[in-house]
């Protein structure tokens, strides 16, 4: 079954075309960074006003890539849950026309799950149960999958998501947005251990995170330098910053897969992307016979393939919704 | 020729469908935080009242704005992407035209005005009516009550929604008397404006349908404002 799947809850456009939920024969996606640098980060009405520019070019990309038609779409799946409301419309009124011209079955879907899924696509072998770690700007969420679509939520940010932490420190060092590549990056060049900061909540018995308080401990760290009149080493704060975030998610997913007698861990979301998160996760699971699933890059960040792979599951198991689908910006991932 | 036409911009979803100068259908549906929801719904039951089928639709008038930012979107995105799907051409027609063509029966000179949301501000235009169509004289105007009311003379009505209030505070910031009349957004006067050019062959470029705001984004002002004083 061929789905095109469209994705606009954030500040990515996108259309893609997935057959049987597991081919990706295209994923068109264009970005608002030229908007991101100039303000500074996602201004909600101007990313929602370059997604209508858009819209209609992303889908027709995706059909063109994958040389296919409307003729050949036999479903639409498109972003509808968690998100910024004024942009998730623009996919949702978008993919309602396509439906409703041309009779074809639809399906609303649930951003995060549709992060869930951008790893299945990527390894089609990944095995059920595991504990999948989804972490982004947006969210950062401890699951465990017991099946497609069956997911027990384990724990939560509490405040900042990792990525967002990413992203408000390399503002707050005059670095560029978004600040997770950045800080990747400049951390190659400096020592993860130069600086001691907290690793919030990385021994407490729930799986919850807290990031807001580790970013705190960052500005005042810099701060502090800065009226003692100090030089700045930025590779080293960057590296130390970074090295934090990254104790605390894998000792946390480690822990809650062993705790879950798992023996696979899906780490998924836009900050799965992050070169020296993959590298202590492959370590650290290594060393406890764990196997650690991410997936392609171009998947980690926002994308509309995973969104059809999601709907194309949900749709399997007897889903879909009517012309009536609606957006809502902050519902919970649907637990079955 | 059938013509669609939809208007999301203005609290409503206005839905219309004409064939040539014949109005077959000319619906309102209330639609305040639910505009995306029902629009698919409105359409479809529109086209059905009038006994037609999708299929036997032959062009789409889409409502530009300006008024609600999201309303107007959600009316854009669906009549440019069901043209596209449909392979049916279409026409973005500005609401205030379609506001100032359903009052053209009212005087030779028709103001329509349409409000921004915040304080006095409104978007509005000024248009004459020639041979039973309106034709747009300069450009939009975007500003409070008091600019409007230099721009345009007693000799123009008003037109839109609470087009009464609006030539109230006219009469009170400059004197002169306005006649005003109540307008809603109608689809029946999108599809008819659109069937103007559509009957001549002539249609936008579906993906490349866009809103017509009138008006930045406050970041963008800001932002805008800000460069310009760090020059």
């Amino acid at each position: 079954m061929l789905v095109l799947g469209i994705e606009t809850s954030c500040d990515e456009t996108a259309a893609a075309l997935v057959a049987d939920g597991r081919n990706v024969l295209s994923s068109a996606i264009s970005t608002q960074l030229d908007l991101l640098k100039k303000y500074g980060g996602v201004v909600p009405e101007i990313a929602a006003r370059r997604h209508t520019e858009l819209i209609g070019y992303v889908i027709k990309e995706a059909l063109d890539t994958a040389d296919k038609t409307l003729d050949d779409v036999e479903a639409v799946a498109v972003t509808s849950r968690q998100g910024l409301v004024g942009c998730l419309m623009v996919g949702v009124a978008a993919a309602k026309s396509i439906s409703y011209s041309r009779g074809l079955p639809l399906i609303g879907v649930h951003h995060i799950e549709g992060h869930i899924f951008a790893n299945l696509l990527s390894h089609p072998e990944m095995p059920f149960p595991h504990v999948c770690l989804t972490v982004s700007g947006g969210h950062n969420m401890l699951l465990y999958v017991s099946g497609p679509c069956r997911y027990e939520v384990l724990g939560a940010t509490l405040d900042d998501a990792a990525g967002e932490a990413f992203d408000k420190v390399a503002k707050f060092l005059g670095l560029d947005f978004p600040g997770g590549p950045v800080i990747d990056r400049l951390s190659k060049q400096g020592n993860p251990g130069a600086f001691k900061f907290p690793r919030p909540m990385i021994g407490s018995r729930t799986y919850d995170f807290s990031f807001s308080g580790l970013k705190t401990a960052v500005v005042n760290m810099f701060r502090d330098s800065l009226a003692r009149g100090e030089s700045l080493p930025l590779a080293d704060i960057a590296a130390s910053f970074q090295e934090a975030i990254v104790d605390v998610l894998v000792a946390k997913t480690v822990r809650a897969a062993q705790e879950k007698n798992v023996t696979t861990i899906s780490v998924t979301g836009g900050v799965s992307a992050n070169s020296r998160l993959r590298q202590a996760f492959t370590e650290a699971c290594g060393k406890q016979g764990i196997k650690v699933f991410f997936p392609k890059l171009s998947l980690c960040t926002d994308n509309a393939a995973m969104i059809a792979a999601a709907g194309y599951a949900r749709m399997m198991s007897g889903e879909k919704s009517d012309l009536r689908l609606n957006v809502f910006p902050n519902a919970p991932l649907g637990l079955s | 020729m059938i013509v669609l036409g939809i208007d999301t911009s203005g609290y409503v979803n206005a839905v219309g469908v004409v064939d040539g100068s014949r109005v077959l259908a000319d619906r309102s549906f209330p639609a305040k935080t639910d505009s995306l929801e029902q629009i698919v719904d409105n359409i479809d039951t529109t086209l059905k009242r009038a006994g037609l089928a999708l299929g036997q639709v032959e062009g789409i008038g889409v409502g530009l704005g300006p008024g609600s930012w999201t309303g107007i979107r959600v009316g854009v995105t669906v009549g440019k992407m069901l043209a596209f799907s449909a392979g049916k051409p279409v026409c973005g027609v500005p609401t205030l035209a379609a506001l100032a063509y359903s009052a053209r029966h009212a005087a030779n000179l028709i103001c329509p005005v349409i409000s921004v949301g915040v304080g006095d501000a409104v978007y509005a235009g000024l248009y004459r009516v020639v041979n039973d169509t309106v034709e747009r004289i300069g450009d939009y105007y975007t500003g409070d009550i008091e600019g409007l009311s230099e721009l345009i003379t007693g000799r123009a009505v008003l037109a839109g929604i609470q087009a009464q209030k609006y030539a109230r505070k006219l009469e009170q910031r400059s004197g002169k008397k306005f006649k005003a009349l109540e307008v809603l957004p109608s689809g029946a006067a999108v599809a008819t404006l659109a069937l103007e050019r559509l009957s001549h062959g002539r249609s936008d470029d579906a993906l490349s349908l866009t809103p017509l705001y009138l008006k930045e984004s406050t970041a963008k002002v800001f932002v805008n404002k800000y460069s310009a004083s760090k020059k």
